[in-house]
């Protein structure tokens, strides 16, 4: 966590370790796809409709802001920590952005400003408290977790709907694909973003540090990276994230409400873990992130599709359908060199 | 490798094999029925639960084909299976907002799909009326003013209250208290002292009640305001552990009219609930018949709600089916 | 946590076990320290500020006040957070905590009330208190061999494991109980969480000896030295010949145990099971208590007394927050403010600045 400990989720780092960064360690992410495919196929087969460019297009548009917040957190864990923020900041500033442009007629993108800034900022205080004071970033994020439901909730405990015409405006633009089909905003957000971070974190400097200081903080450090400025900026950029999140929430729904995203860590953290990213730290990348949030989306969309499930099974079979798939994937997975 | 590769695709073959069997089933049904897509909040009370069911029997009864999708109190979740019923061609929607705002989007592409909504228990604040075709549910402003004017007679204007908050942010605590507040402030001599969420959970209720019972203020509290009967149950509990007789000392009022809340009332430890009737299936799918025929309905349908004390309680909890 | 990867113990060969113990009891000196300080201070605030908190009286045969409240309330947290620690000791994580609470209450309170629409309707043994609690436990041992052969045998990362059945375990209750909330009359399993003996509550009283039983079981038997090889360095313990896998899966099943007993306690308290509500998000509070207690998340060392202090500073928290009547909006934000100043005081680093803070006023 805050050192590159190897002995967390051990076995894992220590086997990846062994196997270095080489063509193979891609092979996980594409089997996660293999996955991915064998579900979607298994689901479009089963369900009328389901094979449409629309019910695709909504996979990406409906899950944007939990992918958007998850890439931030990729970054965190590939660095080998975590944020459990993530969730009540987008409820933070999904309320905050409401309420400033409806009730205090601040400008749209004033408040969208503010908010990113206060984001990156929150993430700047944790990821200092992490590295400087050697604090577990579990706990340092539960504590900024508290705080960004507690500071919504303070700064509204009524969900407020957005009616500032800009703002409805971006709101209700799409990008038509052709037939019916049209790709919404937040979704351009989401793609924007995923390929800014791939490109970033695999070809640029500041990517590698991010994989050099998970994979191993103190020969990170003993090669002369910059370890602290990775760190704290890992943690930025992730609060940068999350309040981008919390704006396509509001561009999403044209509302804000302090409870949204609550619980989102977990799923992020799932989607995260899924496409294939050690939580120890150093191996994975945001397009397997990606893959994993279109995994998540799929098995909602599939019991929607299915509707005929109760609450509790519901619950079930996406409990049932993570494990299949989960098992699934290591089945693919090489044969272990060293068991 | 070979041989993952052959269970894999064996397991894959397993899926795709029970599918075929449930697809077979589903067409047993034969003719062509309505189809509707029905997202709930949750299924997070009993009173949430007897409304799934009451909206799942009434479909059964019709033969009309319902897309039950559970969004586990996410608002995100909701928008989702709205905008896969979409996707699905659905002939009608039932929505049950988790929240007022925030569906103006999806609204707007069901409309433009062609499709009639029916909201059902809370409203969705939308800017443009014609984006639903109706509306049916309580009012939970007028509930929280029901529970207060029961207490202004029943303590004649005098009281020391405690408020157990349902969870901060959610549409019935907010409307709750207000419709309860906007009663209370016209008597001088009604305060609450003590107001705290007890999440709409019973184990809570009692945890709060407890410690509201330990407080300086609380030895003189002679009134108690739940904004569910869960929470008033628990914190019945908490209130006997004390040495109190609840319905006595303390004078509770709380609402939705769950069948607990009933038999506490027979036992004259709750002295009122307001109910909020969840059985509302029938009325549903008459509005839904209607919107997708394209006749004219009401924008607005109230659910004709009761309110009960304890001296009613016990003719009316056998007949309480939730 | 540890410091950077170079200072990770790596495990002793057995001669040297002596000296180790000793090292280990100071160290566990010091991971209990700051969190009493916490606890202490907590309560200090309350002694000077809150009107009526350290008053307990009698009443009816019983201890009755607000210190009370904190044992009695605290009781499921300090249980979940024992077996959590010694998951993360393990390096693992368990977030199916409060799903196989919510699943023990289901089937015990099913077993109980025997509702018509619930499965375990046909099962009747609602006389017999033990066959309930048996039966009610062994689901959750069930639900703890599930984790443990997850993460111990399928080798999958904990965190999803466990969100397998943080999701599906509450459906599964759901299911026992038919998304309904059984209410029962059971006095002697009521008494397992609203019961007095020697007039304290008794759910405290079990929980102390449960603690008594597992410090006993860890820290009297070598599954202590093998969990905390296990987390440490695996790749030293499986060279060292220890079976890290049945290591791990004994841990997964104490906290499912641990968790189905707070189920039941929490159930029996309200006499209810309110499956979509217990133990709900309590899987958070366990891992706070743990690490309060100066468990290192990342495995390895970890404090069951430390855990146990952890949990009493939870509790008394929040009866602080509801003693105090603050809104529940601030409740979160000082709840924010009291977790960063806890790790803030076990971190040694910010100690160190303290200090020479102080040390360059004196100059």
């Amino acid at each position: 966590m805050s050192a590159a400990n190897p002995a967390a989720f051990g076995w894992w780092s220590a086997r990846n370790r062994l196997r270095g960064v080489s063509s193979r360690s891609h092979f996980p992410l594409l089997m996660t796809c293999v996955v991915f495919l064998l579900i979607y196929i298994a689901a479009c087969l089963r369900y009328r409709g389901f094979f449409s460019l629309q019910v695709a297009v909504n996979l990406i548009g409906d899950n944007a802001f939990l992918g958007i917040a998850a890439i931030g957190l990729t970054l965190v864990i590939l660095c080998g920590g975590i944020d459990l923020s993530v969730g009540a900041v987008i409820g933070c500033t999904s309320i905050f952005v409401a309420t400033m442009t409806e009730h205090r007629g601040w400008s749209p993108a004033l408040a969208v400003g503010v908010a990113l800034a206060a984001g990156t900022a929150l993430g700047v205080v944790q990821g200092m408290l992490i590295h400087f004071f050697e604090l577990p970033p579990f706990l340092v994020t539960l504590g900024g977790l508290f705080l960004c439901r507690g500071l919504g909730l303070l700064i509204s405990r009524e969900s407020v709907a957005i009616l500032n015409p800009l703002y409805v405006k971006l709101s209700s633009w799409s990008l038509p694909l052709g037939g019916h089909a049209t790709f919404p905003l937040v979704g351009v957000l989401f793609v924007a973003l995923l390929c800014i971070v791939s490109y970033v974190a695999a070809f640029r400097p500041i990517g590698r540090y991010v994989y050099a200081v998970g994979g191993n903080e103190q020969s990170a450090l003993l090669m002369g990276l910059p370890v602290a400025r990775t760190k704290i900026g890992v943690y930025a950029f992730a609060g940068f994230c999350s309040a981008l999140a919390g704006i396509a929430v509001t561009l999403y729904t044209s509302s804000g409400n302090a409870l949204t995203g609550s619980g989102l860590e977990l799923d992020a953290i799932a989607a995260v873990v899924v496409g294939g990213t050690l939580l120890s730290g150093g191996v994975g990348g945001p397009i397997g992130t990606l893959v994993g949030v279109l995994i998540f989306g799929v098995i909602q969309s599939a019991i929607a599709f299915e509707g005929t499930l109760s609450s509790w099974w519901a619950r079930i079979a996406i409990g049932i359908l993570l494990l299949g798939f989960i098992l699934l994937q290591k089945l693919l997975q090489p044969e272990r060199t060293n068991p | 490798m070979i041989k993952r590769l052959a269970i894999t695709a064996l397991l894959f073959a397993g899926l795709l094999a029970g599918c075929d069997k449930t697809s077979e089933s589903k067409q047993e049904g034969g003719k062509k029925s309505l189809v509707v897509g029905f997202a709930q909040v949750g299924a997070e009370s009993a009173w949430r639960t007897a409304n799934s069911k009451s909206i799942k029997d009434e479909a059964a009864k019709r033969g009309i084909e319902l897309k039950f999708v559970d969004a586990q109190q996410k608002q995100e979740n909701q928008i989702k299976a709205v905008r896969s019923f979409i996707a699905q061609k659905v002939d009608a929607i039932v929505l049950a907002p988790v929240v007022e705002t925030g569906f103006e989007p999806v609204l707007r592409e069901a409309k433009q799909a062609g499709i009639p909504v029916v909201l059902s228990d809370r409203r969705a604040d939308v800017t443009d009326d014609s984006l639903y075709a109706t509306f049916i549910g309580a009012d939970f402003i007028e509930e929280g003013r029901r529970a207060a004017k029961f207490l202004v007679v029943k303590t004649g204007g005098k009281a020391t209250i405690a408020e157990l908050q349902g969870t901060p942010g959610s549409a019935p605590a907010n409307d709750r208290k207000k419709g309860f507040e906007e009663i209370i402030k016209d008597h001088p001599d009604m305060k609450v002292v003590l107001s705290q969420t007890g999440d709409f959970t019973r184990a809570k209720g009692k945890e709060v009640m407890e410690a509201f019972l330990k407080s300086p203020e609380g030895k003189n509290i002679n009134v108690l305001f739940a904004h569910n009967d869960d929470m008033a149950l628990g914190a019945i509990q908490a209130i006997e552990a004390a040495g109190l007789k609840p319905g006595k000392d303390i004078i509770i009022v709380s609402i939705d009219g769950v069948k607990a809340a009933f038999e506490a009332m027979a036992e004259g430890k709750l002295n009122c609930t307001v109910e909020c009737n969840p059985l509302i299936g029938p009325q549903v799918f008459d509005l839904v018949e209607k919107a997708v025929a394209k006749q004219a309905v009401p924008k607005r349908i109230d659910v004709q709600e009761g309110i009960y004390t304890e001296e009613q309680a016990k003719e009316a909890l056998p007949t309480r089916q939730y | 946590m540890n410091a950077v990867g170079g200072t990770i113990p790596v495990l002793d060969p057995p001669a040297a076990k002596a000296p180790r113990a000793k090292v280990r009891a100071s160290g566990a000196m010091a991971t209990v320290l700051y969190p009493t300080i916490a606890l202490a201070l907590l309560l200090l605030f309350n002694l000077l500020f809150t009107a009526g908190f350290f008053h307990v009286e009698v009443r009816d045969g019983r201890l009755f006040g607000s210190l009370i409240d904190i044992l009695n309330r605290g009781t499921p947290v300090l249980l979940l957070s024992l077996g959590m620690t010694l998951v993360i000791a393990t390096g693992g994580i368990d977030l199916s905590v409060g799903a196989v609470m919510a699943l023990a209450g289901a089937v015990a309170a099913c077993l109980i009330a025997r509702p018509e629409d619930s499965p375990l309707h046909v099962f009747n043994v609602s006389h017999s208190l033990p066959l309930i609690l048996i039966i009610a436990l062994s689901v959750a041992l069930l639900a703890g061999l599930f984790n443990g052969i997850l993460v111990a045998t399928f080798k999958l990362q904990p965190i999803v494991a466990t969100l397998i059945l943080m999701v599906a375990g509450r459906g599964a209750a759901q299911l026992v109980t038919n998304g309904q909330i059984p209410t029962f009359q059971h006095p002697s399993f009521e008494f397992l969480g609203s019961g007095f003996l020697f007039g304290l509550p008794f759910p405290l009283i079990l929980a102390v000896l449960i603690f008594l039983v597992i410090l006993g079981f860890v820290r009297g038997s070598a599954l202590g030295l093998l969990i905390e090889a296990v987390g440490n360095n695996p790749v030293a313990a499986r060279l060292a010949g220890v079976q890290a896998s049945g290591v791990k899966l004994v841990c997964y099943v104490i906290s499912a145990l641990l968790a189905g007993v707070a189920g039941l306690i929490a159930t029996a308290d309200i006499k209810a099971a309110d499956v979509n509500n217990t133990g709900l998000y309590l899987e958070l509070d366990a891992i706070l208590a743990a690490a309060i207690g100066g468990t290192s998340l990342a495995g390895g060392r970890f404090s069951l007394v430390g855990a146990a202090v952890g949990a009493l500073v939870i509790q008394t928290l929040t009866t602080t927050i509801l003693a105090r009547g603050i809104a529940p909006e601030l409740t979160l934000v000082i709840k924010a403010a009291v977790v960063v100043a806890l790790c803030l005081l076990q971190s040694s680093k910010f100690r160190e600045l303290l200090v020479r803070i102080a040390i360059r006023r004196r100059a």
